[in-house]
């Protein structure tokens, strides 16, 4: 992977440092606490130190330079792999800056200042700078405080927005890996990506509807369960093999995420949230399994033995209020996957793991409660698949719980509002 | 639209609304035979007759009690009380029985009462006589709290509040009855829970009420000429209050100062405050300033007096702050 050098914030106030000498040329070698360059402000010169060991594959500016301050020095390809040298992961980058802090400590009897650094690691801003900066993909810490204490303030946002032309960082998460699994974006956008986890029988296309209808700005990221829609089965059977399998891939897209998750995939969102490698800013769960015991086996075995269109439409109808709210699209798509491949097959294996008759093999009550940031339950009034009262009692007091007027798919009877209920917990989880 | 004093402003709304409703009455020290200690009532007593503008004894609790009663047997009474500070004797029969009659009858019950009193500092009358109380209404969930800054709100909302059915706390300002403003000619009427902005502005969202509202007006001329323009918003009835308003200029600007010129501990701008940084939070770039009246007792020493309450110069400080400019890093340095 790659790790990016500053250049030190060589002063209050200024933004500029000259390189008057760089130790290291392209293709070198540096181990952690070498001297990389030498830069210089009015009053004084400073040693840069690395922060770490790799080799130098890119050195933006020579001897001589004038140097803008917390831009790239020295970038270091490590063993790990390569990564867009621009850096698209904010957390190497709050990982970085504060690396430096600390080598930049260790020269400090020239006092040079990381602005925004106070020694206890957090970045001081008002919140709506960070909202700004969250929305815009930039890494709050990188950028130069001038408020009371060195705070970020809105001013000093939109200044480093407008030098890194408009959108600082856009995250396209779905373009920078090759994950495992079946992943699609369904909206561009800036800020953490919402991910959405569809439920058991589900596939990517199940979110349209709710996507049309989400105003946020965020960009929006669906996964294909393992064994679903057109990602492989998993590895590993069970529950905890599901959620391994979406791990794994929500690691190589940067791990942090606000997810969305109806019903088993809510399951799978909330045991995310004990994974390493994986943020969960916030979490919206539709009608979640994995709270409390029960699943109406009968549909699911309906589900999965329908042969017709019209046994697979009866079976669908259930998972609503009212039945006009199952488009006829989505159960002709479903028919015609099942017609085009193994998949039910596949799915009856992955329901035998995890339901025994009307029974959910799997909870993950503990993760739920463990779980500190906005978390907020959606359950259908009329869910004939999970009984809600029985979520009811597995959801946290610090959850919020909205019941709707709906059966197991809120998300598809009442878009408009799931989608606000959505944009809530983002903002907040911001 | 005419140029006239807020206390004649006041005087129209009374009047209009005698004529228009023989339920109004007015009584209070010094009204009748005197027109008030403020000129508010002049002329009443020739006009309405001594049975709906009677003078009283100095006697504020007996004032209070006829009002609340009166007003629950179904008449629209208007007690004046001379200073905000002599409410206090009477207290009870607006905390425990104007504030909680329609609650406690099931809604039977109104009271449809209206004490108009003044308060706040002006002229060195000392600490019983400079108070500025309006918290203690705005805690007692029951009362509506008027507070009028302009000749025109003060009729509008006079007038409003002699035809709504709440027991109502108006409170004037001592410094405000000689101020001049444009009222609209004909009916006027400005209903409860609409602030009014008082000027647009987009750098800084200055809230403030009664007399300071004027004086805020001075501090946003001020700063409009170091090219900072503050939006200046006048609840003008702190309950209901325009909550709406508010939120959406914090949107806009990002910044907030509230003024009052009551003590800072306890007071309303505190409460405002708390509802910025709840429902705003993510919009505010900086802390939520206040500028408000020292803990102390209003000193009689006419310089220390002013010391005591909110200054143009205190109000351009804070927006400073807010605005992370200089005069705030030398001041903290």
């Amino acid at each position: 992977m790659l790790e990016t050098i500053l250049v030190p914030q060589v002063g209050q106030d200024l933004t500029e440092a000259k390189i008057v000498a760089l130790h290291v040329k392209l293709g070198d070698t540096v181990k952690r606490g070498d001297i990389v360059a030498e830069v210089e402000s009015e009053k004084a010169t400073f040693e840069v130190e690395a922060f770490a060991n790799g080799v130098v594959t890119s050195l933006p500016y020579k001897v001589g330079d004038l140097a803008t301050v917390l831009e790239p020095l020295v970038i270091l390809e490590s063993a790990g792999g390569a990564k867009p040298a621009t850096g698209t992961n904010p957390k190497n980058d709050t990982a970085s800056i504060q690396k430096q802090i600390s080598s930049n400590e260790k020269i400090s009897t020239k006092t040079p200042i990381v602005e925004n650094a106070p020694s206890n690691g957090c970045v001081r801003s008002s919140p709506l700078a960070r909202r700004i900066a969250q929305s815009h993909g930039l890494d709050i810490g990188r950028v130069v405080g001038t408020g009371p204490h060195r705070a970020v303030v809105v001013r000093d946002v939109e200044e480093a927005i407008a030098k890194s032309g408009g959108q600082a960082l856009t995250v396209n998460a779905a373009q920078t890996s090759s994950p495992r699994l079946t992943i699609k974006t369904l909206k561009n956008g800036v800020g953490t990506p919402v991910m959405f986890l569809h439920g058991f029988g589900g596939e990517i296309a199940a979110w349209r509807q709710l996507v049309m209808a989400m105003t946020i700005t965020n960009p929006m990221i669906a996964v294909d369960l393992p064994g679903h829609g057109a990602s492989p089965m998993a590895a590993k059977s069970g529950f905890d093999g599901l959620v391994d399998e979406v791990a794994a891939t929500l690691r190589s897209l940067g791990g942090e995420f606000h997810f969305v998750g109806h019903s088993l995939g809510a399951a799978i969102a909330v045991a995310l949230s004990a994974q390493t490698g994986i943020v969960v800013k916030s979490l919206t769960l539709i009608a979640p399994a994995g709270l409390g015991a029960t699943i109406n086996g009968n549909f699911v075995s309906g589900f999965l033995s329908a042969r017709s269109e019209a046994a697979l439409a009866a079976q669908m109808r259930r998972l609503v209020h009212d039945f006009k709210n199952i488009p006829s699209s989505l159960v002709g798509a479903t028919f015609a996957a099942r017609q085009a491949s193994t998949i039910v097959q596949t799915q009856g294996q992955i329901a035998e793991s995890l339901f025994e008759g009307s029974t959910q093999l799997f909870s993950v009550r503990n993760e739920l409660m463990n779980f500190k940031g906005p978390c907020r339950v959606i359950l259908g009034r009329r869910d004939a698949i999970i009984p809600p009262a029985e979520t009811e009692l597995a959801v946290p007091a610090h959850a919020a719980l909205h019941r709707v007027e709906a059966g197991h798919m809120p998300f598809l009877e009442e878009a408009a509002l799931v989608s606000r209920l959505i944009a809530q917990s983002v903002r907040s989880g911001e | 639209m005419r140029e006239i004093m807020y206390r004649d402003a006041l005087r129209e709304a009374i009047d209009e609304e005698m004529a228009r409703n023989h339920e109004v009455f007015i009584i209070g020290e010094g009204i009748a035979e005197r027109g008030g200690s403020y000129k508010v009532t002049e002329g009443l007593l020739a006009k309405y007759g001594a049975k709906r503008v009677r003078d009283t004894p100095i006697a504020e609790a007996g004032m209070i009690g006829v009002g609340v009663g009166a007003a629950i047997a179904g008449g629209r009474p208007i007690v004046e009380i001379l200073y905000v500070d002599f409410a206090m004797l009477g207290m009870d029969m607006i905390v425990n029985q104007a504030a909680k009659f329609r609650l406690m009858t099931g809604g039977e019950g109104r009271v449809p009462f209206v004490m108009r009193s003044q308060g706040g500092t002006g002229g060195g009358v000392a600490a019983q006589h400079s108070q500025s109380l309006e918290a203690l209404f705005y805690a007692i969930p029951g009362l509506r709290v008027v507070m009028p800054s302009t000749p025109a709100d003060a009729k509008g909302l006079l007038k409003y509040s002699l035809r709504q059915q709440d027991p109502v706390i108006f409170l004037e300002h001592k410094h405000l009855y000689m101020t001049k403003g444009l009222v609209p000619d004909g009916e006027h009427i400005v209903e409860f829970g609409i602030g009014d902005i008082k000027r647009e502005g987009k750098d800084v969202t200055m809230i403030a009420w009664s007399n300071m509202v004027p004086r805020t007006l001075e501090a946003a001329a001020a700063l409009s000429k170091q090219g900072i323009e503050v939006e200046v918003i006048d609840p003008r009835t702190l309950v209901p209050l325009d909550k709406a308003m508010i939120l959406k200029s914090v949107a806009k600007t990002k910044r907030v100062v509230i003024v009052q010129e009551a003590a800072r501990r306890g007071g309303v701008a505190s409460d405002i405050a708390s509802i910025i940084q709840h429902d705003a939070f993510f919009d505010l770039d900086a802390p939520v300033e206040i500028v408000a009246g020292l803990d102390i007792p209003v000193p009689f020493n006419l310089a220390l007096e002013k010391a005591s309450v909110p200054q143009t110069d205190d109000i351009i400080a804070a927006a400073l702050r807010t605005l992370h400019l200089p005069a705030h890093l030398q001041a903290a340095e």
